[in-house]
């Protein structure tokens, strides 16, 4: 169809569409991106004077033991609380996938805690992890277990699992409804097999669901990863990174070292965010790599 | 899903399998009842709570959203939220459309590049913009604004915005196109009279999406905005928590505050909301 081309158009066209976007883009994400990097070698102790000081700040990371303890912690919840994640999600959504009664019931009771803010739900689960008057140690005292209640978010063996467990609450339903969407696009007959209505479910979950929707798990699982990277807000509500640095996360570090404490000096967080970036981009390419090479290996 | 069983005999069969029936139950009181502990304590006072944490109210004091809304300045964070997210989600929604539409539709040197660059920036950790978007706002007298606020919201927001569209514009038929462009359509009116209206679908789904998630936001709204007269509900209800620890009743009722209008949006706008949160992640 010559003369009626609408897949080209004048340069000044397309940049009417794209370039008040491009400015956006420009303005808020690439320059500050930039300027972190360049940060990065500099320590600023006021927004006016910048001392050029190298590799500096990069060095003295390699010592920070409270950076390293916020690695530890941040890895753990990026590796362990996905498997979880995906997992819950996967289980409610073969639930409502096998037609049981009341499902559009259960899917929004197991979705809205998606909806809630993080400091929502930080209170409130704040006041679930309560000593005195929580859920958690009510129910413990009122079966006779009174001697598990526990100090949940005080004790530095329990917070970080507790401060899991809370994340996991609020994002299994968001797995739930993607893997339920996953299955529906699946042929129906292959899953009809995999219903959960007689023995041997387990067999079929593992042999007939979990290799259909591989690639929607393995999304999910690296989209989880991406999250507990970054995870700041839960973490700052409910402990600031407390008791001694148990749940220190590299984000509440760095929000801290930038506008907490008063060593006032922007490089040095700059050069942690710099560095967490470069990581959490090398962990996203080598997951989505090795799952991949997976696919193709059993191919 | 294609389930031609009668319900009746759905329901006894699962009723049968007790293991999963307790499985179901357990887990919908888990996610659901933290939920409704804190609407029950929203209309209790802070006094009675302490009493008994756990009691159903007895007298409604439905009061105390007025004095939340009035007198603990919960009003106030409710405006300043309110102003904030409509405007970001406004321009962002318009902005995102129109480069969504460019980069679906059109065929030019770099095009892939460029959604490749936006696209990307999803996986990006905050912190890599937070300080130096910190440094700029200062610069230019943004720090401490609503009008900052709302830009850094566009930027957060366009990535996805771009991302979601895209794929939905560029399954409009082409047939469509052509026709207009034979109809003497130009490239603008086309963009208006046919890629929104056809779009609408899609982009009632960002919409929901990026207010939500604008709704909720709380990194960027802490480190860029200090002043309590312009801090937004989930700073407002942080602030609130700090300053009176002890008043549980009034925190709650806060906390409902905020969540409402949420709740309201899935009331209305479920499948859609969970079509653009699935949109992502499905291959």
């Amino acid at each position: 169809m010559k003369g009626v081309d609408t897949r080209t158009a004048a340069w000044p066209t397309l940049m009417v569409f794209l370039l008040p976007a491009l400015a956006v883009y420009a303005a808020f994400t690439a320059y500050p991106v930039f300027r972190t990097f360049y940060n990065s070698f500099f320590n600023i102790a006021d927004l006016d004077t910048a001392r050029y000081v190298g590799l500096d700040h990069f060095r003295a990371l390699a010592g920070d033991s409270t950076f390293r303890a916020s690695v530890v912690n941040t890895m753990i919840w990026s590796f362990v609380a996905p498997i979880i994640d995906v997992g819950t999600g996967l289980l409610l959504a073969l639930c409502l996938y096998a037609g049981v009664p009341f499902a559009r019931f259960f899917r929004v009771a197991w979705f809205t805690p998606v909806l809630l803010s993080y400091v929502v739900v930080g209170i409130m689960w704040l006041w679930i992890y309560n000593y005195d008057w929580g859920v958690v140690n009510a129910t413990l005292r009122a079966t006779g277990l009174g001697a598990l209640a526990h100090s949940w978010l005080g004790d530095t063996h329990t917070a970080l699992a507790a401060l899991m467990v809370t994340h996991a609450w609020k994002w299994a339903g968001f797995n739930m409804v993607v893997c339920l969407a996953a299955m529906h696009s699946l042929p129906s007959e292959v899953l009809e097999a995999a219903e959960l209505d007689n023995c041997g479910w387990a067999a079929k979950l593992f042999h007939v669901v979990i290799p259909l929707l591989r690639p929607t798990l393995l999304n999910l699982y690296i989209l989880a990863f991406i999250g507990k990277m970054k995870v700041f807000d839960l973490v700052f509500i409910m402990t600031d990174g407390g008791p001694l640095w148990a749940t220190e996360t590299v984000s509440t570090y760095v929000y801290k070292r930038a506008f907490n404490w008063n060593t006032f000096d922007l490089g040095y967080p700059s050069a942690i965010a710099v560095l967490w970036f470069l990581v959490v981009i090398a962990f996203v390419a080598l997951l989505t790599w090795l799952f991949r090479q997976k696919d193709r290996l059993e191919f | 899903m294609a389930n031609a069983e009668p319900f009746a005999d759905r329901a006894t069969r699962m009723l049968r399998s007790a293991p999963l029936a307790a499985v179901l139950v357990l887990y919908t009181l888990y996610s659901a009842l933290p939920f409704a502990w804190i609407a029950t304590m929203s209309v209790r006072t802070t006094s009675e709570i302490s009493a008994n944490h756990y009691a159903w109210p007895t007298v409604w004091h439905w009061e105390k959203y007025r004095a939340a809304w009035f007198d603990s300045n919960f009003g106030t964070y409710f405006w300043n939220s309110t102003l904030v997210v409509v405007a970001a989600v406004a321009v962002v929604t318009v902005l995102g459309a129109a480069a969504a539409h460019c980069l679906a539709r059109y065929r030019f040197r770099g095009n892939r590049l460029v959604y490749f660059i936006l696209f990307s920036s999803i996986i990006f950790p905050p912190q890599i913009i937070l300080i130096s978007l910190f440094q700029v706002m200062a610069g230019y007298g943004l720090y401490n604004s609503r009008l900052g606020l709302t830009l850094v919201y566009i930027g957060l927001q366009l990535p996805l915005t771009v991302y979601l569209l895209e794929g939905f514009f560029a399954r409009i038929p082409q047939d469509l196109f052509d026709a207009a462009k034979i109809d003497g359509y130009g490239d603008f009116e086309i963009f208006v009279r046919i890629v929104l209206p056809v779009g609408m679908p899609a982009i009632a789904t960002t919409v929901i999406l990026n207010f939500i998630q604008l709704w909720n936001e709380f990194l960027f709204a802490v480190v860029l905005v200090n002043d309590p007269g312009l801090s937004t509900l989930p700073i407002g209800i942080r602030r609130f928590m700090g300053d009176y620890f002890q008043d549980t009743g009034m925190i709650a009722t806060g906390m409902m505050i905020a969540v409402l209008p949420v709740i309201v949006v899935y009331a209305f706008f479920s499948e859609k909301l969970i079509q653009g949160m699935t949109a992502g992640a499905v291959k």
